[in-house]
């Protein structure tokens, strides 16, 4: 359902990365590796609509991206920034249901169904106990299950993930890796960003390595995180080892 | 000898003779010490301008405002020409301290409060110029002695004297006047300030000097002896019988207002716009200017025991202050400015 | 009854009994009875029986004086609220872009050229409107800024700008007369307010609430970082352009006849927030009751505890300040 093509993106005076292709179907997780100031970011928010995109096309659901209105966009596509604090006091259940922006006209508030449709992805989250305490009180991890229960509310085929688990703990972070998983097989495409490959392993049909402002690698996670290709990306020597089940996972070499 | 030349040379001697120096103290109590009498003044502000040039307007430098052309019509063209030199006062200056010295000026004069803060401003200027500045009383019953003490720094002294007579008789009179009248016939006043009228100033304030002196009731005189706002409220409280400005915004604005029109004063059609030209009658700037003001008000407040011809009070002060009597046609215009007079 | 609901009723009930209060109290004697009847007549239409004066202090000068002081009061915790959401930042005022600067250099050259009260409240108004029209048209067009510091940036820059042209004229201005002058605009005062201003400010008012209204829940969103809310299918351009244009209006016409006072925008929507959260569609009414509320209280005291008028704005800094202080230690949420 998302389709990109030859992409080249970065800021008018500045170009980040250039010649990404590739599509991904409904129900699809793919996940982006790369070094810091490799270009996640803005690559994310080229497939968002966010930024303007310096050549090529990307398109969503068959049409181009620059022909949909931001809420048409926002009805497809679901946005999960990495969590911070926030100003203001909003509720985990307000929070969630400024997700519903697209369903609504310019003067509308959310009315029963959205509501529902909020109270609803909270409950898939399992945040249904925090729904009325203020997000500013609330631990990183919850707060970035928040939003993806925002995200959820706008009812999207894709969603566009940020580092969804930096600044979280190992347990949280296993938790959205969860998440991730339980949403792809509902069958919402999934793109998320990660600086840690066995987060690729753990739930990522497919891995994207973004490097140099290249797609230097794309395809299954276990052909394409290789010793050698992680070397390039990253700069560091370590081992990709098979466990059991035919998984796999990576190794820091272990220095004594 | 022959009796002619003893006389040339009796009139001679004192033309060649050296000049003296003068020595005066000013209303702070500080000696003004001068080599000679002063030829050249910088009057500091507009009352100071208005006070040497009625003395002696040749040795005037210049104005501390360029003149309008409606106002500078009222002094012959010379002297309005004069330069425009920027205040040197308390009041926040506008003038170039270079200009001054670059004018040649051998004296400074300023004519208005005499406070320590300002006293002390007028010694730090003379310690920066090298330049004597003499701070003098601007209440209208301290203008003869200011005018004498003034003269005798220029070297005026008969001219001053002259002066100071004329102006302390004419304070007399206004003050027998004023005796004459008795206190169940002094209407209320309320001198209304701002383009909405609603500033005035209170018992002591310089705004109502004024009024102060022709014994009127000023319905502010509970207010602190500044310039203050009031509420509409407090206006229809106090119920002026007269109200008297120098905003002609006010003036109109009076007529017209239901809150206004709720008073006294503007329901018997007793509501004055005071002239302005050359300088104020009433008010600002606060100098020997208000004499008219003073006729013009009392007048207006008592018009039995002000029985003067106005006309006529207006040429003498033009011709002593200003040296140039006004037309008629001027006079007309000066005194037939819709709010000036009773209609 | 909710806590959120009583707060609002007492917020309405404290409302209504300060009216009533503002009403009773005045320089000018005028008894409940009297009041009572100059009222019920100009509803009825029936024909006045108390005594003219009475009815002149009632009609033309306190009524309108404590209408629009709700209604200042009112629309400056508006526009003070809808900015600190739409800036994330609690120390934001309605002055930020620059609209009360702006219409202050529209009034002190009205002033200046000795224009008439008419004349100085127009410049006023379009002096506002002019600045914030600047500051936005500059600082929306910034380019790689972040669109709310370009903003502010914006408003600081061109606001030392008006206010320097205030210095000039200041300077310029004769000493004797005009000065005092612009000295009393500057301070602020409701003391001149008639049924005229009254006339031409309401309309104003409620044509720059209406937007916020409106948009009211829209408005929670521009409480995100702008690329979360554009990718939550906000217009954040359009959406800020009609917040500016909308809280410029209120406070525009609200400084054109009252003068600059402060502190209302910067405090009220604080405790407001305090009491009911920050979502905008409470916020809102919340923060206008409590602005009408306090600007009367204000004002109530500045036309009677002396013969002469003490500056509004001196009142709200001492009354306010430690009030807010009270609050923010007594309040269990953050903002």
């Amino acid at each position: 359902m998302l389709r990109v093509e030859a992409l080249e993106f970065g800021f008018p005076a500045r170009a980040i990365g250039r010649d990404v292709s590739f599509a991904l179907d409904r129900g699809e997780v793919m996940c982006v590796l790369g070094p810091n100031g490799g270009g996640k970011t803005t690559l994310f928010r080229t497939l968002l609509g966010l930024l303007a995109p310096r050549g090529g096309a990307v398109e969503l659901g068959g049409r181009p991206l620059a022909a949909l209105t931001r809420a048409e966009v926002a009805r497809a596509v679901g946005y999960v920034p990495q969590a911070h604090s926030g100003y203001f006091a909003y509720s985990v259940r307000e929070m969630v249901t400024m997700g519903r922006t697209a369903h609504l006209g310019a003067f509308s508030a959310p009315g029963h169904a959205d509501r529902r449709i909020a109270d609803r992805a909270i409950a898939a989250l399992g945040i249904a106990a925090l729904a009325e305490r203020p997000i500013t009180e609330i631990s990183g991890g919850e707060r970035q299950l928040s939003l993806v229960a925002r995200a959820l509310a706008q009812e999207p085929r894709l969603l566009v993930m940020d580092e969804p688990t930096a600044s979280l703990d190992f347990g949280n972070q296993l938790r959205v890796l969860d998440c991730i998983a339980a949403l792809a097989r509902t069958g919402i495409a999934v793109l998320f960003s990660t600086h840690d490959p066995d987060h690729a392993f753990a739930c990522a049909h497919r891995a994207l390595l973004l490097g140099e402002g290249r797609a230097l690698e794309l395809g299954a996670p276990r052909d394409v995180i290789r010793a050698d290709t992680l070397k390039r990306l990253y700069g560091v020597e370590v081992q990709v080892v098979p466990i059991e089940d035919g998984r796999m996972a990576c190794m820091p070499p272990i220095r004594r | 000898m022959r009796r002619g030349q003893l006389l040339a040379l009796a009139l001679w001697i004192p033309a060649v003779a050296p000049a003296q120096p003068v020595a005066v103290a000013d209303a702070t109590g500080r000696e003004i010490r001068l080599a000679a009498p002063s030829q050249h003044v910088y009057a500091a502000g507009p009352p100071a301008s208005v006070l040497v040039f009625a003395i002696a307007p040749d040795k005037l430098l210049g104005w501390t405002r360029a003149f309008r052309p409606d106002e500078a019509q009222f002094v012959e063209p010379r002297y309005a020409a004069l330069p425009e030199l920027g205040r040197l006062t308390g009041r926040g200056n506008t003038a170039n301290v270079e200009v001054v010295l670059k004018a040649g000026a051998d004296l400074i004069v300023d004519v208005g409060s005499t406070r320590p803060t300002l006293a002390s401003l007028a010694e730090r200027v003379q310690e920066q110029t090298g330049i004597p500045y003499a701070l003098f009383d601007g209440r209208l019953e301290s203008t003869p002695a200011a005018l004498r003490a003034l003269g005798r720094l220029m070297g005026e002294d008969a001219r001053a004297e002259q002066l100071a007579r004329w102006f302390e008789s004419e304070l007399a009179s206004v003050k027998q006047r004023v005796a004459r009248v008795p206190e169940a016939e002094r209407p209320s006043v309320y001198y209304g300030r701002g383009p909405a009228g609603l500033q005035t100033g209170g018992k002591g304030s310089i705004n109502v000097e004024a009024l102060e002196l022709l014994g009127a009731r000023n319905v502010a005189a509970e207010a602190p002896a500044n310039l203050v706002t009031v509420s509409f409220e407090q206006v229809m409280l106090w119920n002026p019988e007269v109200i008297l400005t120098s905003d002609p915004n006010f003036w109109q604005l009076a007529w017209r207002d239901p809150r206004w029109q709720a008073t006294l004063a503007v329901q018997s059609r007793r509501v004055y716009l005071s002239p302005h030209l050359p300088f104020g009658w009433f008010d600002f700037p606060p100098g020997a200017n208000r004499l008219l003001g003073l006729w013009w008000a009392g007048k207006l407040l008592y018009p039995k025991q002000f029985d003067v011809d106005l006309r006529g009070k207006v040429v003498e002060f033009h011709r002593r202050f200003y040296h140039r009597v006004p037309t008629a046609q001027q006079l007309d215009a000066l005194l037939g400015e819709p709010g000036v007079l009773p209609p | 009854m909710s806590a959120r609901a009583a707060i609002y009723a007492a917020a309405v009930a404290a409302l209504l009994v300060l009216t009533a209060v503002a009403f009773a109290a005045g320089r000018y004697p005028v008894s409940p009875g009297e009041l009572l009847a100059v009222v019920s007549a100009k509803l009825t239409g029936s024909r006045q029986t108390v005594p003219a004066g009475v009815e002149i202090v009632v009609l033309q000068v306190r009524g309108p004086r404590v209408l629009a002081a709700l209604l200042i009061g009112a629309a400056l915790a508006a526009a003070g609220t809808a900015y600190q959401g739409m800036f994330r930042n609690p120390l934001v005022s309605p002055d930020i872009l620059g609209v009360s600067t702006g219409a202050a250099l529209g009034a002190v050259l009205a002033i200046f050229l000795s224009q008439d009260v008419f004349l100085i409240q127009a410049f006023a108004f379009a002096g506002g409107l002019a600045a914030v029209g600047l500051v936005y048209g500059i600082g929306s067009r910034l380019q790689g800024h972040d669109p709310l510091l370009a903003l502010v940036l914006t408003g600081v820059v061109i606001g030392t700008l008006l206010g320097s042209g205030i210095a000039l004229l200041k300077y310029l201005a004769d000493p004797y007369n005009q000065l005092p002058a612009i000295t009393f605009w500057l301070l602020g005062s409701l003391a001149a307010i008639g049924p005229k201003d009254l006339a031409v400010a309401l309309p104003l008012v409620l044509a720059g609430l209406a937007p916020m209204l409106l948009l009211r829940w829209r408005v929670n969103l521009l409480a995100l970082p702008d690329d979360e809310a554009r990718a939550l299918g906000a217009d954040t351009r359009r959406l800020r352009a009609a917040i500016v244009a909308a809280a410029t209006l209120m406070t525009a016409a609200s400084v054109a006849v009252s003068g600059i006072i402060g502190w209302i925008g910067l405090l009220v929507p604080h405790a407001a927030r305090m009491l009911v959260g920050p979502d905008f569609g409470r916020l809102l009414p919340l923060a206008m009751l409590l602005g009408a509320a306090f600007m009367l209280a204000v004002d109530t005291l500045c036309r009677t505890i002396a013969p002469i008028e003490v500056p509004p704005g001196v009142l709200t800094a001492l009354i306010g300040t430690p009030f807010f202080l009270w609050l923010f230690a007594a309040a269990r949420r953050s903002w």
